[in-house]
């Protein structure tokens, strides 16, 4: 018995065009990995070299250092970075049901920061034989096991009895982060200008510095975390209407949490560590995506690794060229260029983020 | 068959539930009604698992302790009091959540007809968090209907609870909401509903339960629970069942929409 009588068809479905978007984003990965291959502080280019190989030619020297030792793990470092970070905020947007949370809430952020500022300004009073075993990336793996280790404090303070208070995360969240700050300030404090200068441009965030021996040592946490994370989207989905909804539609909600921060933590923690402070992907990405194709997390998930991977490389080649031949740290690329389009989004479709 | 036994809930030192029993039958409505506080949507929360409680919860014969999440789901729906949305999902891909615990999952067409049972498939690309109350919990409703969209599934009942599915319709929308309610009882399912307005429970539930602080006061059909003695020790005022108002004062009953 119907009162109103009413046969609408359905409407045009932003699933579809959410699915279709995988496709369009791949593309555009797969053009910025070009430019970044073709772009840098030196006149090699990706076509000249391609031209050589067509024309039978062999690469010189320096060209395959170019091209192999540096352009490629710098691309391959900043896919991981830009999708961990992406994928990590849409994420932890889902998880806290809060459009602005981005990994940092899980305390991965001020957890790396304390851990690269001890590295930097302490790290030489490590024995020895650990410094020879970590060699230079003393600070990464500090960061990391700072930013992991800060996660799962937080996670152990806010869970009782088997369940995860999200509030109660946020909130110790900020004390954590509190702390951290003021030790990190303590350190800064007792730091000399040299220090001073690594910890500003570590915060800064850049992908300098990339190389095999990083991507193969933060890649296959990062993948694998990312793995866990794409498979989410149907909890954060139902979480959308509510914890206990969640449950009712079917949901395993804590099987979900503990998933959703150990991923996050896992690939935030080893991005961090590779690339420091990088600001604004988790947010804008995620944000941008919402407004494209909606807010289902089946599709949103993936197409936030790839677009995030494609604005990081894309931030990573201005990075390089706008003051060649030195170099701009990432962080501020993507705060200035990702800032001001965040702005005017919201600004434009105010109405779709208010809640 | 839904049976609650001796159902207790605390929150802190203050004892919600003081050992309640409810025992509710597939192709009935049954209504709990009480007092505020007296620990409605308590009961119905420790019914749905999302309380902790002790006592004991059987759900078709099985205890439902212990049940998966999507094993559960797919023998009963819940519909909230009221439900905010994260983000800005549209009218049909909130009722489609509903459809993801699966088992009507390869029916894409019952989102709409979901729509379409509670009024609004026209509304079906608006954004949800446009609608007004009202719309909302229809809408919601339709979610709740398109997880459970078959009353009988496997020859097993499936059941609809509902915390106060009416508390914020116009009275011509209450009427169609418990029509729904009582559609999908007559048609085999399970309808345990948390009520405030007694019309309505007179008029449409087969079992009401009368809940007061903490503790079962009455059980059984309308016509014997419905009483000056139980409703008046319950609600804590003088009420009287059936009893004409003063000459001039106008009243408004549902009874009148459906003589």
């Amino acid at each position: 018995m119907a009162l109103i009588a009413d046969s609408a068809a359905p409407p045009r479905d932003r699933l579809g065009r959410a699915r279709a978007l995988h496709g369009v984003l791949a593309g555009v990965l797969a053009l910025c990995a070009l430019a970044s291959l073709q772009v840098g502080a030196t006149d090699v280019t990706l076509t000249a070299m391609l031209g050589k190989l067509i024309g039978g030619e062999a690469l010189s020297q320096m060209e395959r250092v170019v091209l192999f030792d540096i352009r490629l793990p710098r691309l391959a470092m900043g896919v991981l970075v830009g999708a961990a970070l992406a994928v990590s905020g849409a994420a932890m947007q889902g998880l806290f049901r809060n459009p602005l949370a981005d990994p940092g809430i899980v305390g991965v952020g001020a957890g790396a920061g304390l851990g690269a500022i001890l590295a930097i300004v302490l790290g030489a009073l490590l024995p020895v034989w650990i410094i020879n075993l970590v060699g230079n990336q003393l600070t990464p793996f500090a960061a990391f096991l700072g930013g992991w280790g800060s996660t799962i404090l937080l996670y152990r303070v806010s869970t009782r009895h088997g369940r995860t208070s999200v509030a109660t995360m946020l909130l110790a969240g900020i004390a954590l982060g509190a702390l951290a700050g003021a030790l990190s300030g303590i350190l800064v404090y007792i730091a000399d200008d040299r220090q001073l200068r690594d910890l500003t441009f570590w915060g800064l965030g850049s992908l300098t510095g990339a190389s095999w021996a990083k991507v193969f040592a933060a890649g296959p946490l990062i993948v694998l975390s990312i793995g866990a994370a794409l498979v989410l989207g149907r909890g954060l989905n139902g979480l959308a209407l509510g914890e206990a909804t969640a449950a009712h539609i079917g949901i395993d909600v804590q099987r979900m949490k503990n998933v959703a921060i150990l991923s996050v933590a896992g690939a935030t923690g080893a991005a961090v560590a590779v690339s420091g402070g990088i600001g604004f992907v988790g947010i804008v990405v995620p944000h941008l995506l919402r407004l494209a194709s909606g807010p289902d997390h089946r599709t949103l998930l993936l197409n936030s690794a790839l677009l995030g991977a494609s604005l990081l490389i894309l931030a990573d080649v201005i990075a390089r060229v706008v003051i060649a031949p030195a170099e701009l740290p990432i962080g501020i690329v993507t705060a200035v260029l990702g800032a001001p389009v965040f702005l005017w989004i919201l600004l434009k479709r105010r109405g779709l983020v208010d809640l | 068959m839904l049976e609650a036994r001796d159902i207790r809930v605390r929150y802190g030192p203050f004892e919600a539930l003081r050992g309640v029993d409810l025992t509710a039958r597939a192709g009935e409505v049954t209504a709990i009604v009480g007092p505020n506080g007296s620990g409605k949507s308590t009961l119905l929360g420790a019914i749905t698992a999302s309380l902790p409680h002790d006592g004991t919860v059987r759900l078709n014969g099985r205890e439902v302790e212990g049940q998966k999440p999507w094993a559960l789901a797919a023998q009963r729906a819940v519909l909230p009091q009221s439900s905010r949305l994260a983000f800005p999902f549209k009218v049909l891909e909130v009722v489609r959540l509903g459809l993801q615990s699966g088992t009507a999952g390869d029916r894409p067409e019952v989102p709409m007809q979901a729509l379409a049972r509670v009024g609004l498939a026209q509304y079906a690309d608006r954004y949800f968090q446009d609608l007004s109350g009202g719309e909302a919990q229809r809408v919601m409703l339709a979610r709740v209907l398109a997880q459970v969209w078959a009353p009988v599934e496997d020859g097993q009942p499936r059941w609809l609870l509902l915390d106060e599915p009416v508390a914020s319709l116009d009275i011509a929308h209450q009427l169609q909401v418990m029509e729904i309610a009582r559609e999908f009882a007559r048609a085999g399912g399970g309808v345990v509903a948390v009520m405030h307005d007694l019309n309505l429970t007179a008029l449409f539930a087969d079992c009401v339960a009368v809940l007061s602080e903490g503790r079962l006061l009455a059980f059984g059909a309308p016509a014997e629970v419905m009483t000056d003695e139980t409703l008046s020790l319950a609600y804590g005022c003088a009420l009287r069942v059936s009893a004409p108002p003063p000459e001039g004062v106008p009243f408004i009953l549902p009874h009148a929409a459906l003589a």
